[in-house]
């Protein structure tokens, strides 16, 4: 079964706020996949644009509404595609990142690639429903 | 409980590039509940040459190709769950996303798009995850 989990706050779809074609999330095989979250205010949808750090919080909290919205929550992503704008930057994330999974981290990768709109970065996770 | 695994044979050798271009890897392999689809480039599913072009015509031919790849899989575009979506250049997002449009008319996958510097001089590439 595939199943759209819809944004749990209208500033989180971001198909309609930017017109991405895409669904906040999809449900399928006991896994929850999420489009990468970017720092948008979940009320407004307006772009947060900041610091690696403030940019990581913003998102983890982003990703904590749309997980919880749909029964799972941080503590079970299994996996986690990190993309920041520039590798020097990696420390800084890891500070942010630590927080918001400190026990039994998910698996993960870190890359360092153009993402949208100029955030410097983009969280891409999937999750046990 | 073991899960099984299995190498998808694609319906059209074109689309396999470990024969085309040596690549160490299967188009599609299929575990558990999913089907796993490699970073697909725009190739011509007649000759299996690639076939460059703008980010609006790579965008077509891949997402084509991913669906005959997903049918010969028993699966479907109607299917894929999660997409992740590579372009050489985050200015061309729009021209990427609005033949992406086409593909996906209803309840869209989820997905993450990002620029990053591709292989062969290609401009995208799209990887998936579809059900069974």
């Amino acid at each position: 079964m595939r199943a759209v989990i819809p944004a749990p706050v209208p500033g989180l779809d971001l198909g309609r706020e930017y017109g991405h074609h895409q669904s906040p999330a999809i449900r399928a095989g006991g896994l929850i996949f999420c489009s990468g979250m970017v720092a948008i205010n979940p009320d407004t949808g307006e772009r947060e644009h900041g610091t690696v750090t403030s940019e990581a919080r913003r998102i983890f909290e982003n990703l904590k509404l749309l997980l919880e919205s749909a029964g799972s929550s941080l503590d079970r992503i299994v996996q986690v595609h990190a993309m920041i704008y520039d590798r020097i930057e990696y420390d800084v994330l890891n500070r942010v990142y630590r927080q918001y999974v400190p026990n039994a981290p998910p698996a993960r990768t870190v890359m360092s690639v153009q993402i949208e709109a100029g955030f410097k970065v983009m969280l891409d996770v999937t999750a046990a429903a | 409980m073991m899960l099984s695994r299995q190498v998808i044979e694609p319906n059209n050798p074109a689309f396999d590039q470990s024969q085309q271009f040596g690549l160490l890897l299967s188009p599609a392999v299929r575990g558990g509940d999913f089907v796993f689809l490699s970073g697909m480039a725009a190739i011509d599913p007649a000759t299996g040459a690639p076939a460059h072009g703008t980010v609006a015509a790579e965008t077509r031919q891949i997402l084509t190709n991913i669906g005959e790849l997903l049918e010969a899989a028993g699966s479907s575009l109607a299917k894929v769950v999660k997409v992740n979506v590579l372009i050489y250049s985050m200015l061309e997002y729009e021209n990427m996303n609005s033949v992406f449009r086409e593909f996906f008319p209803t309840d869209p996958p989820a997905r993450t798009v990002c620029g990053v510097k591709l292989i062969g001089g290609h401009k995208v590439e799209i990887e998936c995850i579809a059900l069974a």
